[in-house]
């Protein structure tokens, strides 16, 4: 708690000025907390809305359209998450490193990428054939079941993160 | 699916089965014992007014323990300011022990200066 042990640049992150801020400035840890939080119920709300139209919810929307309502959105929420995550990790940066939840967070984050970097680049370039009223094709459907397992996944590892 | 794939699926199954199992025990109430209310009196050895929690470092009698308190927001809004947390100054705490690491306790309430604050 008072002296990191660690490997040299979680040490250095550790005992940084902006990690020093985290832990000492009254409001900016909650105020992170929370910027943390308005960024992933954006990018996992849109993430779900799509994930919930490729299971077959509201199959009447055009699949291709929503993606371009959600994913802009999804980046914002990216964005918010990112940095304040980050500030967060700084604070205590050589016991969240050490953490096997914290690890597994990470790992369940880049799954949750490749899924989505596969999915654009697999069902998704064929959307125009499963657009609307048609049942999506299966690959896009397990694309769907990954992302929202591995989302919830993510969201369970970050709140547990304080209890174990 | 391709082979590569699954192999990779593979690696990461083995690498989660290697997580469990090495939890360090941290944080939260659920962590600690509440059947077994603790009264420490020592004298503050060092004091952290920090976030997530602040915590001292409390000298009683046999031992040295790790005392968890509460975020320093609320400590301060509770009327606990860092300037009472002062090494030296005998405190009491009033909390309960970590289920896992025997020198870690987390407190309910402290008596500090003759003020008493809920941590809660």
């Amino acid at each position: 708690m008072h002296q990191p042990v660690g490997p040299a640049w979680l040490v250095w992150l550790e005992t940084s000025g902006v990690a020093g801020a985290m832990r000492h400035w009254l409001w900016l840890y909650p105020l992170v907390e929370i910027v943390h939080i308005v960024g992933f119920v954006v990018l996992v709300g849109a993430a779900v809305m799509f994930d919930l139209r490729l299971l077959g919810l509201s199959r009447h929307l055009p699949a291709a359209d929503m993606a371009r309502h959600l994913l802009p959105r999804a980046r914002t929420g990216l964005l918010l998450v990112l940095p304040s995550g980050l500030l967060m990790f700084t604070a205590h940066a050589t016991e969240w490193a050490a953490s096997p939840v914290f690890r597994l967070k990470l790992l369940l984050i880049a799954a949750a990428a490749l899924n989505a970097a596969l999915f654009h680049r697999g069902p998704f370039r064929a959307v125009a054939a499963w657009n609307r009223d048609i049942t999506a094709p299966v690959t896009a459907r397990c694309a769907a079941v990954a992302s929202l397992l591995l989302w919830f996944g993510v969201i369970a590892c970050g709140r547990l993160l304080a209890y174990v | 699916m391709s082979t590569r794939m699954i192999r990779m699926l593979g690696s990461l199954a083995v690498f989660l089965s290697a997580s469990v199992g090495m939890v360090a025990g941290h944080h939260g109430w659920s962590g600690y014992d509440s059947s077994q209310t603790l009264h420490l009196t020592g004298t503050i050895q060092e004091a952290g007014y920090e976030h997530p929690h602040g915590y001292l470092r409390l000298a009683v009698p046999d031992k040295v323990w790790l005392v968890v308190l509460a975020p320093p927001s609320r400590m301060e809004n509770r009327g606990l300011p860092r300037t009472l947390l002062t090494v030296g100054t005998t405190a009491t705490v009033v909390g309960y022990p970590n289920r896992t690491d025997p020198g870690e306790m987390r407190a309910e309430r402290i008596t500090v200066h003759g003020k008493t604050v809920e941590l809660r």
